[in-house]
């Protein structure tokens, strides 16, 4: 848009279209705003950007070519600044300063902010001003510019662009704005989630690492159950040794009890029969007989008893 | 026995815990700590080792440590048979109960010297990935601010995000599909 304007005023159009010229970029469409009236000495901060942005040789040369042309007290900044500009030293700014946000001043659309700065000490407020008039006149005057039916064309072209850029500049503006928002928002996110998740696996590595070192427990539970393992095994062994012993004594004690037993029965029937053997008939008829007549007295004794 | 003490004396020499002989201190195990080191994907097997441990443990306080003695003067009283009880005793008393042959502590120790060089090489692995991280993380700290980059800036940071125009000279230097 700013390129279209300046197709009509080719001489002061070369500084501002390549002081306010930038590499593309992701602020590309910012530089397309409008409206920026407010004097601000631009050479200095455009110079230092331009001198890491080797693809913007030609503004480079620009400034070369201004600066000879100038010279007053900001002339001699800027040939400082131009000779800065040209990389006379090895060394390069670090760190990258940030890239400018806005485009060079411009007043009425056009005119750089710098050639006002530029005059101002000699001729005023008014001095630029009355450059431009003198100019126009001169080239009006001497046919310098003729004009004809094109003039007239231009003019009517003119005002269209000009009132369309005033009325629907800024909406444009905000909304490529917008679109350049979403993007970096994009970006900004993945670069969150990036770093989030980074964090996160540096935080769970850690961890890992912390429960690693617990393996020494595992091996402690597994010597201990070892040895408790040994332990009972010992253990039972050791009652059962005890167990054993104490079963055989008992065994003695029951061993015996049973031979006592059957030797006391044995002895028994023994002494039974050999008294039963003994018993001869002699003695089983006399003890039968007075076994009789004890057996009559005592019916006789019942009898009494029952009768009595 | 004596074969058995010389075995038992050499195992002393290999193991690193049973030093004090039969009755090998119990390590005092912090099964919270430990449950708690435990990754969720082996948490099945840290409970067996427990249930396993605490069955163990429980078997062993339900054995007494020494058994009923025998009463003797009772033995020698009643058995009848003469010098029995006395053999029986001194028998007894001269027996020494063999140890269980501990065979698994060396195996467990090369288990742990095993897992030891595992668990170290495994440290560095992890040390390298968090290395990595790390400076991935910085890569990200320390990058310019989106609205402060250029497209070679954001070429230079993140190379995926490079236009190849060898492979495709014409704009959108990508394949439509990719837009």
């Amino acid at each position: 848009m700013i390129a279209s304007l300046h197709d009509f005023c080719p001489a002061s159009s070369l500084l501002s279209v390549l002081t306010t010229m930038r590499p593309e970029g992701m602020r590309g469409e910012r530089r397309g705003r409008e409206g920026h009236r407010e004097a601000e000495t631009r050479v200095p901060r455009c110079c230092r950007n331009l001198v890491l942005h080797p693809s913007d040789m030609l503004s480079r040369l620009v400034f070369v070519s201004a600066s000879a042309l100038k010279s007053s007290g900001p002339i001699g900044a800027g040939v400082v600044h131009a000779s800065r500009c040209l990389h006379t030293s090895s060394q390069s700014l670090a760190p990258v300063p940030p890239l400018p946000e806005k485009g060079g001043k411009v007043r009425h659309g056009f005119i750089p902010e710098e050639l006002f700065q530029l005059l101002y000490p000699k001729t005023g407020v008014t001095g630029p001003y009355m450059l431009g008039a003198g100019l126009l006149l001169y080239m009006l005057s001497k046919e310098i510019y003729v004009i004809n039916h094109e003039t007239f064309a231009a003019a009517s072209i003119g005002a269209v662009i000009i009132y369309g850029v005033k009325k629907f500049g800024p909406s444009v503006a905000a909304f490529a704005d917008k679109l350049n928002e979403e993007k970096v928002a994009k970006a900004q996110e993945v670069k969150d989630v990036a770093m989030s998740s980074l964090a996160q696996a540096i935080e769970d590595e850690k961890k890992e690492q912390w429960r690693v070192e617990g393996r020494a427990m595992l091996f402690d539970a597994k010597r201990n159950n070892v040895a408790m393992l040994l332990e009972t095994n010992y253990r039972e062994r050791v009652h059962m040794v005890t167990n054993e012993v104490k079963r055989r004594l008992d065994y003695q004690i029951a061993l015996q009890d049973l031979n006592r037993r059957l030797e006391q029965e044995h002895m028994i029937n023994w002494v039974e029969k050999s008294v039963i053997s003994s018993i001869t008939p002699q003695q089983e008829k006399e003890s039968i007989a007075k076994c009789i007549t004890d057996l009559k007295v005592l019916a006789k004794a019942t009898q009494a008893k029952a009768t009595a | 026995m004596s074969s058995l003490s010389v075995r038992s004396r050499i195992r002393k020499a290999h193991t690193f815990l049973n030093m004090a002989g039969r009755r090998a201190a119990l390590k005092a195990i912090d099964w919270a700590a430990f449950a708690e080191r435990v990754p969720p994907n082996q948490r099945t097997m840290f409970n067996n080792l427990k249930t396993r441990s605490d069955a163990i443990a429980a078997k062993l306080t339900s054995l007494p440590e020494k058994p009923p003695a025998i009463d003797w003067s009772y033995y020698r009283s009643v058995v009848a048979k003469a010098g029995m009880v006395d053999e029986f005793e001194k028998k007894f008393g001269a027996l020494k109960v063999p140890e269980p042959v501990d065979t698994q502590t060396t195996v467990i120790n090369g288990q742990e010297e095993e897992a030891n060089k595992t668990a170290s090489a495994y440290v560095e692995a992890s040390k390298a990935r968090i290395a990595q991280y790390e400076k991935e993380l910085e890569k990200f700290k320390n990058m310019i601010p989106f609205d402060q980059m250029t497209i070679e800036d954001l070429n230079d940071t993140f190379p995926e995000t490079k236009l190849d125009k060898e492979k495709h000279p014409y704009w959108p230097h990508k394949p439509i599909a990719d837009l």
